[in-house]
């Protein structure tokens, strides 16, 4: 950075500028905080690159178990299991999700020091944290002789746990309503979805996850243009 | 109540758009000096020399650190520096507010 000493005016001096006015400098604040509003993260992204990873990936696995799809199989004891491109699909979108997420947020952080990137960064870290206690506990589960039907329905329910909590997490450290509430549905959809067994916990992940993580989209879509709204209206 | 009740330091177009950008981040946020420049479209020279009054006036705090062998400078507004702009703020909405009477 340069600390040029261009020519200006004396200090203090109102005219170093245009003149204002004051609905001018009213103008220049909403301007102004718009445009430090819009550079903040955007909910609709989010929430958007998950709902459609849940909605695709769980429903490619139940059409397939199902036998809606080809590809499907009967397991031991008459369960029946995805197909693998089911699966590959599946693996696919959740770590597409899981990068879109992280460049996003960098992306959005870049140039922004102190309390919130601190507290970003926490956060971050524990969903991190979060879910390497989460895959351990399952290993324990396998290794104490879980069977395939639990193992997988203790996968799911318990991954859904931790999102619903990390959410309730952020609602409340942000003070944001949508996503607290997004919590609490999505803890429900981890108990809904372990009782409905397989392969019906992969149609409830599906239509009841993914579509929640769709309708936090749209909530935050509607906010954000009736709030574009009243802006230009105050403005105008 | 006239134009003469508002803060000179802030009732000047840059200035202001710059004070408007710094108050809009969550408190304890400090801003690099790029990013800044970005979000108002200025020169570097004429941010630079707007940043200095505000700084002379303990309205802003730059800071300027490595991180690793990069300078950063950021920038943020001090606690004196928002309740100007908040008495700022609060001034223009009682002027425009008694304009209209």
């Amino acid at each position: 950075m340069t600390h040029d000493d261009a020519p200006h005016s004396s200090q203090l001096d109102v005219g170093d500028d245009a003149p204002l006015d004051p609905a001018e400098s009213l103008r220049i604040i909403a301007a102004q905080t718009d445009k430090v509003r819009a550079t903040q993260v955007d909910g609709r992204v989010l929430f958007g690159v998950w709902g459609v990873a849940w909605l695709v990936g769980y429903l490619a696995l139940y059409l397939t178990a199902e036998g809606h799809l080809p590809g499907g199989s009967s397991g031991p004891g008459g369960l029946l299991l995805p197909a693998t491109w089911a699966y590959i699909v599946f693996a696919a979108l959740i770590w597409t999700a899981v990068a879109v997420t992280i460049v996003y947020s960098i992306r959005v952080g870049s140039g922004v020091r102190g309390v919130s990137a601190r507290t970003g960064a926490m956060y971050g870290w524990s969903w991190f944290i979060a879910f390497a206690g989460m895959g351990t506990i399952i290993g324990g589960l396998v290794n104490l002789g879980a069977s395939d039907e639990i193992v997988s329905l203790m996968s799911n329910s318990l991954a859904c746990l931790v999102v619903g909590i990390m959410y309730l997490a952020g609602g409340t450290f942000w003070q944001d309503t949508r996503q607290y509430i997004l919590g609490i549905w999505i803890i429900l959809v981890a108990v809904v979805a372990l009782y409905a067994g397989l392969p019906g916990a992969f149609l409830v992940m599906a239509v009841l996850g993914g579509g929640g993580f769709l309708l936090g989209a749209l909530g935050d879509h509607l906010v954000r243009t009736t709030r574009t709204t009243r802006t230009a209206r105050s403005r105008g | 109540m006239s134009d003469l009740d508002l803060d000179p330091i802030i009732h000047a177009q840059s200035r202001l758009r710059v004070v408007a950008t710094l108050a809009a981040l969550p408190v304890g946020d400090r801003i690099t000096f790029p990013r800044l420049q970005s979000l108002l479209d200025m020169t570097a020279g004429n941010l630079s020399t707007h940043l200095r009054k505000l700084e002379d006036a303990d309205y802003v705090l730059v800071t300027k650190a490595h991180e690793g062998r990069r300078p950063t400078t950021s920038i943020e507004l001090t606690p004196r520096g928002r309740l100007a702009f908040e008495t700022y703020a609060a001034t223009l909405t009682a002027l425009l507010g008694g304009g209209s009477s």
